[in-house]
């Protein structure tokens, strides 16, 4: 399932880049894609985990910056 | 931000005033490291937080904490007001980057700004005002002048003229009236109409372009994958410099510690990649919306990047250089007049159903009296025999002419001529052409001017025909009478011939030119507005049939790369020169700070100078 995400408070562009490389790394995350200027995510992962892959994404993002959000 | 950014500077002036007056002098040492920290922690326990918090996570060479260490190490050799100078310049620039970026994303949206936000879908009870994505195809909208059109869809009554400014770049406004598709994403103009829609929201025009669009980033061209993989070694080859530095001078040299630690400060101060990871995808994203201003889709910066080394162009003829309409171009009688031969041709051709007798027909403009005609015969290859009025009526090619020993002239043409003769006497021709898009000479000449070196048309027409239309467009290389896989194997020879120098194009209408769109190093499809599979299957989609924006685009990709090249060369050099500067002990950290954040400033300004690149002509 691929779907897209707004991101809030994605504040640098070197963040965005390191965000992507970790979410890429979760296991069932076909592929991911943080763009910077549209401020969007977006995630490409398996059906049935879906959910769970979304709160690790959100894991990651808190590491790189703790600010940045992915709205749902 | 800005209140914290003033007290800090506020707290810091009367320092360094108190300091030149040698009123600190007198107080103890540790009192006036005290006082300093104050306005160090107002504006920098964030960063500090962070730098802590990130280390925890393993993220040890983000900016963070390389400003946490810089400053906290000019505190450690004595220099307090450059350790609050640095952190309140960092934030300062930060601020400023930060309202630069969002200033950028927000004229590149603006230029996206085609979606619509409501549809006024007709119920039983009235108007309803929903959102686009909850209307069903078949339902029933209405279009009130000045807005946009929310969904794809059939005109069922009302008449209007719709602008399309926004998908195509267009000026004209097209007419719209029952039966005629509407797009969405254009804006209604003073009428009101009925619309049917025929797509839900997802797959209407509007919605498959922004996505296209906002995909555009995720195909990065190849400076921008350098730059990341550059960024990724870059901080930590600078920050393990100046751990040497700090450690090593001083170690092995007997130098001083703090000149030493001064330097290695400014290292890791400039060792932020910033200016380039933000300022080079900026610069792509600002040329792919100059182009989408033009009305042509890039669909990746790779692409842009490509263009801007174009080297061969390759067209098709039908539809790309020409208007791909077939009609009366000329009329040629010989011993009876214009209209007689016209009407001649239209019976004689009233029961075929090939473009060319449509062509006749239609230049005819009355219906042809069937009852005139006697029996018709189609002659495969050569034309049509019949009787018109009892007499004998020949229509067709000049070998039909030849065949029946009726001597006529040959006339040189870029379409198909027929040669009508009544009782084995010749009456004259009739020439059915397409005819060139206007401009078309010049566009390939501005594509010239561009730098590409060879144009070349490929094309499945006839060879004369095909060989005039080059001759008139001043084109390189003409090979006509093509199958479409035969497309494939020029395409082939013309990349391995164009090889590492530069890069291939091809144009085509998108309509059966797909393996060779997608062969090509950029596939541009042409006209291509409600096209679906012309623009899934093109890389640059030009959405009109304007060939003459071939060229605009790669102005812009051309302008787009040099803005791109200034920032990664401006970026490093000043950074390289501060390191330089540092090791020599002629910088400090007010001008690693410039070179850190100040680089930044000036490299997203220059990329934001992209966006204002493809003005509507």
């Amino acid at each position: 399932m691929k779907k897209k995400f707004k991101m809030e408070e994605l504040d640098c562009a070197n963040c965005a880049a390191k965000m992507e490389e970790l979410i890429k790394k979760i296991p069932g995350v076909h592929d991911a894609n943080m763009n910077f200027m549209t401020q969007k995510l977006t995630l490409d992962a398996e059906d049935d985990r879906f959910e769970e892959i979304l709160a690790e994404a959100q894991k990651c993002c808190d590491k790189v910056d703790k600010g940045c959000r992915i709205l749902v | 931000m800005l209140m914290r950014i003033l007290v800090a500077a506020a707290g810091l002036i009367a320092l360094l005033v108190l300091d030149h007056l040698g009123t600190l002098a007198a107080l103890p040492g540790l009192v006036r490291l005290g006082l300093y920290l104050i306005p160090y922690a107002v504006i920098g326990w964030d960063i500090l937080a962070n730098a802590v918090r990130n280390i925890l996570h393993g993220q040890v060479f983000d900016e963070n904490f390389l400003m946490a260490v810089a400053t906290l190490a000019a505190f450690g050799i004595g220099e307090y007001p450059e350790a609050v100078a640095v952190m309140l310049l960092y934030q300062i620039g930060e601020l400023f980057q930060s309202y630069a970026v969002g200033k950028s994303r927000k004229s590149i949206s603006d230029l996206m700004d085609i979606a619509p936000e409501f549809a006024n879908l007709e119920t039983e009870d009235g108007l309803e005002q929903a959102d686009p994505e909850d209307v069903a195809v078949g339902s029933i909208i209405v279009i009130k002048p000045g807005e946009r059109v929310p969904l794809d869809g059939t005109v069922l009554s009302g008449e209007s003229l719709l602008d399309t400014a926004a998908l195509t770049g267009e000026s004209v406004p097209r007419r719209a009236s029952a039966g005629d598709d509407v797009i969405s994403g254009c804006v209604n103009g003073s009428g009101t109409l009925r619309v049917q829609t025929t797509k839900v929201y997802e797959d209407s025009t509007v919605s498959r372009i922004l996505e296209l669009v906002e995909n555009a980033s995720s195909k990065k061209a190849r400076v921008e994958t350098f730059i990341t993989r550059f960024a990724r070694i870059y901080t930590p080859v600078v920050t393990i410099l100046a751990v040497l530095l700090a450690l090593v001078p001083p170690l092995v040299l007997h130098q001083s510690w703090s000149q030493w630690i001064r330097t290695a400060c400014i290292f890791l101060v400039v060792s932020c990649p910033c200016a380039l990871v933000i300022s080079v995808p900026l610069g792509f994203f600002g040329g792919i919306g100059a182009c989408s201003k033009l009305g042509v889709l890039v669909k990746g910066s790779n692409y842009l990047e490509f263009l801007s080394s174009l080297r061969t162009l390759v067209l098709d003829k039908t539809g790309t250089v020409t208007k791909g309409e077939f009609k009366v171009a000329r009329i040629l009688p010989q011993e009876t007049d214009e209209q007689t031969l016209l009407e001649l041709a239209a019976h004689g051709e009233a029961y075929s159903t090939h473009p060319i007798a449509q062509s006749i027909r239609e230049a005819y403009g009355r219906q042809p009296e069937l009852s005139r005609l006697g029996q018709t015969q189609e002659l495969s290859g050569r034309g049509i025999e019949t009787t018109l009025d009892g007499r004998q009526l020949l229509l067709g090619n000049a070998t039909l002419m030849q065949e029946r020993s009726i001597p006529c002239p040959v006339l040189e043409s870029m379409g198909t001529v027929v040669y009508c003769a009544m009782d084995g006497r010749y009456l004259g021709a009739i020439e059915i052409a397409d005819s060139l898009k206007p401009g078309a000479a010049e566009a390939l000449a501005a594509v010239k001017a561009q730098g590409v070196e060879q144009t070349v048309m490929l094309t499945g027409d006839r060879r004369e025909a095909a060989e005039l239309v080059g001759a008139r467009l001043g084109i390189d290389q003409v090979h006509a009478e093509l199958l479409p896989g035969d497309k494939v194997a020029h395409v082939e020879r013309l990349l391995a011939e164009t090889g590492e120098r530069g890069k291939l194009a091809f144009v085509g209408d998108g309509l059966n030119d797909a393996p060779v769109l997608s062969r090509a190093d950029v596939g541009i499809a042409m006209g291509s507005l409600g096209s679906d599979a012309a623009i899934e299957a093109a890389d640059v989609v030009i959405m009109d049939d304007d060939i003459g924006k071939i060229a605009s685009t790669i102005a812009i990709s051309k302008k787009t790369m040099r803005i791109v090249r200034q920032n990664i060369v401006f970026a490093l050099a000043v950074k390289l020169l501060i390191m330089v500067l540092g090791v020599v002990g002629l910088a400090n950290m007010w001008l690693a700070v410039f070179g850190d954040v100040g680089v930044s400033i000036i490299a997203i300004l220059n990329s934001m100078r992209t966006l204002r690149m493809g003005k509507r002509r």
